[in-house]
């Protein structure tokens, strides 16, 4: 299907590879309100004033946080805003200023594409601002140029991408697709010659296995794009448990300032380390005290820095790298008893949705006072490891784990990175693929006609096609004419 | 009339072709072959106020059925419907000469209902006769196209093979199966485009000369039976509806008489028989260049491909009311006369019949419809339009759609009016041709539902919805006509405001009394307007308009959905592609991308979409180009 000029269209503007700034640009009749849904302004402390984007003039200038669907703060954020015409693209534009690095410029991308945005192709802001009339007459040629370079370029670099193993898994998905969509059409079209113009309890049987094998690829693909993008992780737990201690050892120098007194670390330092081939962004952040608005947090804390507005500053920050981590260690102190405060952290980690989940049960250097069973009973599903940040022993193991819980696995159980999903491009669209898949299935299940179930499973290889690049289902007649006799 | 005998009816068949056989002249437009296509492009050019001549070669074979004594069938009949809702006539004659009316796929899902009836032959041609008669403008002439006359590149007029020139400002090709055509009886050959009729090797030839590239193409017909040598109490009766229900939106009744039609089927014997001879089927020794529809198989071909199968299905066709003639559905074959006879034999209720006629194939030459406007204009000869087999088609219905689209737009062209071009979104028509013209074709093309990725759009029951008006301003649909559509769809458009403000009392999931809207009631798959009337809602609608009031509900979500898509697509659709485009360098494209456009020379970016070969980016590309000669043009 071609695109339409009619979408909004989202894509990350600047290059890929490390640099400090990403930017993030959404184009059309429905920039601003896409941007709106991703976009929340910052306000004073205490008082967040509700600007939207919607509202904003032309020309201006927005700080504050690109959040997900839950709410969640993904990154924080500069928002420009350019309205029709004095556009790029004659259309209205905002432009989202993102951190470096490619994983939150990704991840803001996803965002808009969740609130309604169209992924562009190749030179499409460019195409429009010259179907639009931005670019002149005289601009044509090298216009018709780049989109042909970018094709050409997002084309080796989707082959690259598609070479070997992948390809195959998808183009056999498509395939079974395919198949399916051939017999649904041949009892729609044939009825009479093929018997019936139900769905066939077979076709209802694949689909569903077409479905879990697509989940199962996409998923299969988290790791890869680990490996592309980066992982967020966040080190957290109650103040002095040693996160920062843990990071250090870690990292492998003395970056984040030790104390032994409670509150030290106010704020988030980052360091990207690496494991198992993936770029860990470590986040030390300041200790976690109690379970409510991490704004009040302070309250009854003890140590020099109670009280202090700067720290309750550092724990919003960590509960927002909380938050947007994919990653979380948290560290307990396994030579002091659990205290209400962990169990405080403990409840915060288990409520993430998605985050994988690595508990360091640190000062194994000490008399153990904590038994690893109730800890493991606080967040269910993740792994833990003794270790000391002091001695240094463990960390290694503890940096296996990390690997592990990515998906990595230990040494020699390397996962299939050729046939995993690498490219959230993709993945997105084979997300479109299963859920399109699913769709047909239950019209299916639900005996509604043959036509609305072919309905869906157009759209399922339509998505799929977007991966591979080609039109699959042109051979749909061949298909049917030669497995079924037709022709009375 | 009524006092006529046969012998006087058939000495005014002949004064008559000897009449047209001396007539002369110049006209606006001169339709070629009055088959199905040529039927309906002379009778839209002739209702939009042109001087039409019909030039054929027997008037007396006017629409004649070469094949299968039937009109419809899945697409086919949805087809039909437009046609008849645009104001062409294959509607109004099936309706006159149908004589066995079935809905196919009734009960099914609502894009594949489908009308399809069996007709009395004679009656429909008969008809089709009456009806272009009578239609002002209009006249016969009977002779053989040999030429087509160009002056200063444009169309002039047609040579005869007896040398009359008839004057034209627009000709319409429509020849069906004749163009070079030759039959296979087995290893017997005969030239002709049906069997005892003649072969256009010249008009053919003079299409080369014009540069149009051709390619070869078969198909193929069963044998016909004397009714009277069959065991009709062996067989097993097959009806058509209880409640015949019209093709046409202007038919109120169907007058003729319904018939049943007879089933049976081949077994293994049949079969062996096959398998025997094989060597002896011109499709299987090579002696068949031409390639052949896979839907429409020849018993060969079924034996062969689907040798697992011990049986096919086989209909017995009456091929009129009263006449001896009987089609026997099912045993398509080119295998010598002998072979036929002996597997005919095997079969329950045909063990002693005696055949009228051989089943045979027939190879002809056609046009690679890449060379077309989407106005079924050859791009290189203004003036001059081809419609029907001619184009790679097959069946009667896709002939027809074309003559409509060629007529018209001849009759538009000759009128210096804009062009008329259905979009994929509006008919299968507009599918047919834009598929012909974008696609590649290696078999003879017709029409599936599959074909339609706007298939819920594309319903036989709204088929005056999408079309009426459009006829209507061609000058086709009468002022009557369309007020009866208009009030049609206001009707319908005021009850389901009126349900969605009355309530139904209805069983809840606990037994209780609920109480909902009568069209969310109605939008469940399991209600049918008709039961409202149980639940104390007055019926509105006359029983033929429910079925569309129901759809509409019951598909809602997926009709809008296919609709935005739609709409998108008519966005692309809209980008006109100057024909000055072709000559330009194009940068920026794929050389495969470009080599396909410059010889296919798509009218719009929509068109160029859809040719193989031509990426997203390409039509990305295309646009700028578009643009830019759009601006300098
Ligand atoms: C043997 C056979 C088998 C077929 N089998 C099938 C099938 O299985 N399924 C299917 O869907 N369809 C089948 N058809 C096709 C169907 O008959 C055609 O698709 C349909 O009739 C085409 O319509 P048309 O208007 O293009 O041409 P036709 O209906 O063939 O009409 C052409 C008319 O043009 C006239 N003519 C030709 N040349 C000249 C000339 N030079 N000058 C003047 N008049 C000329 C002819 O006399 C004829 O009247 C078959 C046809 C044949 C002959
Ligand atoms: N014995 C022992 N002490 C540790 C260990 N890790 C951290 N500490 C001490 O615990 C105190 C708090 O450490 P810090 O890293 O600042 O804790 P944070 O508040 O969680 O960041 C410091 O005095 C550290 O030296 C360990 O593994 N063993
Ligand atoms: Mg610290």
């Amino acid at each position: 299907m071609p695109r339409s000029l009619e979408d909004t269209i989202a894509a990350i503007a600047t290059a890929p590879g490390p640099a400090g700034l990403a930017v993030v640009r959404v184009s059309g009749a429905q920039a601003l309100g896409a941007a709106d849904v991703v976009f929340r302004a910052s306000g004073r402390a205490g008082r967040a004033e509700a600007v939207t984007l919607t509202a904003a003039d032309s020309h201006t200038l927005h700080h504050g946080w690109a959040v997900d669907a839950h709410g969640a703060r993904l990154d924080e954020v500069v928002a420009a805003i350019f309205r029709a015409p004095r556009s790029y693209t004659r259309e209205d534009v905002v432009e989202f200023s993102c951190h470096g690095g490619g994983q939150s410029a990704r991840r803001v991308l996803a965002a808009l594409l969740a609130a309604g945005a169209r992924l562009a192709g190749p030179g499409e802001f460019t195409l429009r601002a010259f179907v639009l009339g931005r670019l002149d007459l005289a601009q044509a040629e090298a216009v018709a140029d780049l989109i042909h370079a970018e094709t050409a370029a997002a084309a080796d670099l989707a082959l690259a991408q598609l070479a070997g193993e992948l390809s195959r898994r998808i183009a056999a998905l498509a395939e079974r697709v395919t198949d399916a969509l051939a017999t649904v059409e041949a009892h729609v079209d044939f009825a009479e010659d093929v018997g019936g113009v139900e769905v066939p309890q077979s076709v209802r049987e694949e689909l569903r296995e077409v479905s879990a094998a697509l989940g199962a690829l996409i998923a299969s693909g988290a790791y890869a794009r680990a490996v592309r993008g980066g992982v967020p992780a966040a080190i957290v737990g109650r103040p002095n448990a040693g996160k920062s201690s843990l990071f250090n050892a870690l990292l492998g120098e003395a970056r984040a300032i030790v104390a032994p007194v409670a509150g030290t670390t106010r704020d988030r330092v980052s360091e990207a380390i690496e494991i198992a081939g993936v770029r860990v962004m470590l986040s030390d952040t300041a200790g976690l005290r109690e379970i409510g608005d991490a704004g009040h947090a302070v309250e009854g804390a003890a140590g020099a820095w109670a009280g202090d507005a700067i720290e309750a500053v550092g724990m919003q920050r960590a509960v927002a790298a909380l938050q947007g981590a994919a990653l979380v260690l948290w560290v307990v102190d396994a030579s002091s008893p659990l205290a209400a405060e962990d169990r405080a952290v403990a409840a915060r980690v288990a409520a993430l949705p998605r985050a994988r989940v690595v508990v360091a049960l640190n000062k194994a250097d000490l008399p153990a006072r904590v038994a690893a069973e109730d800890v493991m009973a606080l967040v269910p599903g993740a792994r833990a490891q003794a270790v000391s940040a002091l001695s240094g022993a463990g960390v290694e193991a503890l940096r296996g784990a990390i690997a592990h819980a990515l998906g990595g696995g230990d040494a020699g159980d390397a996962p299939a990175l050729a046939g995993a999903v690498a490219d959230p491009r993709h993945a997105e669209a084979l997300a479109r693929a299963r859920d399109a898949v699913q769709r047909a299935s239950a019209a299916a299940a639900q005996a509604l006609p043959g036509e609305i179930v072919a309905l869906e499973l157009r759209e399922a290889l339509a998505a799929i096609g977007e991966v591979t690049g080609t039109h699959i289902g042109e051979d749909l007649l061949d298909r049917i004419f030669n497995r079924f006799c037709i022709g009375k | 009339m009524n006092a006529q005998t046969p012998a006087d009816m058939a000495a005014a068949r002949a004064a008559r072709q000897a009449q047209a056989e001396r007539r002369e002249g110049s006209w606006d437009v001169v339709v070629i072959g009055a088959g199905h296509a040529g039927c309906e492009a002379a009778h839209a050019c002739a209702r939009m106020g042109l001087r039409t001549a019909l030039l054929t070669v027997r008037i007396e074979d006017t629409a004649k059925m070469s094949c299968n004594p039937a009109i419809g069938g899945i697409a086919k009949g949805h087809m039909v419907r437009e046609i008849d809702a645009l104001g062409g006539v294959m509607g109004r004659i099936t309706d006159l000469a149908g004589i066995q009316f079935k809905m196919l796929n009734r009960g099914r899902g609502p894009a594949v209902w489908s009308p399809r009836a069996q007709c009395d032959k004679a009656q429909y041609s008969a008809q089709m006769l009456a009806l272009l008669d009578a239609v002002p403008g209009l006249e016969f002439v009977a002779g053989i196209a040999n030429h087509v006359r160009l002056e200063r590149g444009r169309v002039a007029g047609v040579e005869l093979a007896d040398g009359r020139v008839l004057g034209a400002r627009a000709v319409v090709i429509t020849p069906g199966t004749f163009l070079n055509g030759l039959i296979h009886i087995g290893p017997r050959k005969l030239e002709g485009g049906r069997i005892g009729e003649h072969a256009a090797r010249a008009l053919s030839e003079c299409l080369a000369e014009l540069g149009l590239e051709r390619g070869r193409l078969k198909t193929g017909t069963p044998p016909r039976l004397h009714r009277d040598s069959i065991d009709w109490s062996a067989l097993v009766p097959a009806p058509g509806d209880a409640v015949p229900v019209p093709f046409s939106h202007w038919t109120a009744v169907l007058e003729l008489e319904q018939v049943l039609c007879w089933a049976t089927h081949t077994n293994e014997a049949t079969h062996r028989v096959i398998r025997e001879a094989m060597h002896l089927s011109p499709l299987y020794s090579g002696e068949i260049a031409g390639v052949g529809p896979r839907y429409c198989p020849s018993l060969e071909d079924k034996v062969v491909k689907f040798p697992e199968r011990v049986s096919h299905h086989i209909f017995l066709e009456p091929e009129g009311r009263d006449v001896d003639e009987v089609y026997v559905n099912g045993v398509s074959t080119s295998m010598p006369q002998e072979v036929q006879v002996a597997f005919i034999h095997t079969i329950r209720g045909l063990e002693r019949a005696r055949f009228i006629r051989p089943g045979y194939a027939v190879e002809y030459d056609f046009v690679l419809p890449h060379q077309l406007a989407p106005t079924l204009e050859v791009q290189k000869v203004p003036g001059l339009y081809l419609a029907g087999q001619i184009c790679g088609t097959s069946g009667y219905e896709e002939a027809a759609a074309q003559g409509f689209i060629a007529g018209v737009n001849a009759a538009l062209a000759v009128q210096g009016r804009a062009p008329f071009v259905l979009r994929r979104d509006q008919a299968y028509i507009g599918v047919l041709i834009d598929d012909l013209v974008t696609k590649e074709h290696r078999e003879p093309y017709r029409m599936f539902t599959s074909a339609a990725e706007h298939r819920l759009l594309l319903r036989a029951d709204n088929a005056d919805e999408r079309l009426c008006e459009i006829g209507h301003e061609l000058g086709l649909v009468t002022g009557d006509e369309i007020a009866q559509v208009r009030a049609k769809l206001a009707a319908l458009d005021s009850e389901a405001a009126r349900l969605a403000r009355v309530s139904v009392s209805v069983p809840g999931v606990g037994g209780e009394t609920r109480s909902v809207r009568a069209h969310d009631w109605l939008a469940r798959p399991e209600s049918t307007y008709a039961r409202l009337a149980d639940l104390g809602v007055d019926l509105a609608l006359p029983p033929s308009w429910r079925e569309t009031l129901e759809v509409r509900l019951k598909y809602r979500g997926y009709i809008e959905r296919q609709q935005r898509t739609a709409s998108q697509a008519a966005a692309i659709d809209g980008v006109m592609l100057p024909p000055a485009l072709w000559d330009e360098a194009l940068n920026g494209l794929s050389s495969e991308a470009r080599e396909k456009l410059v010889r296919w020379r798509p009218a719009t970016l929509g068109q160029a979409s859809r040719i193989t070969g031509v990426s997203p980016s390409d039509v990305a590309v295309l646009m700028v180009h578009a643009r830019r000669a759009g601006k300098i043009g």
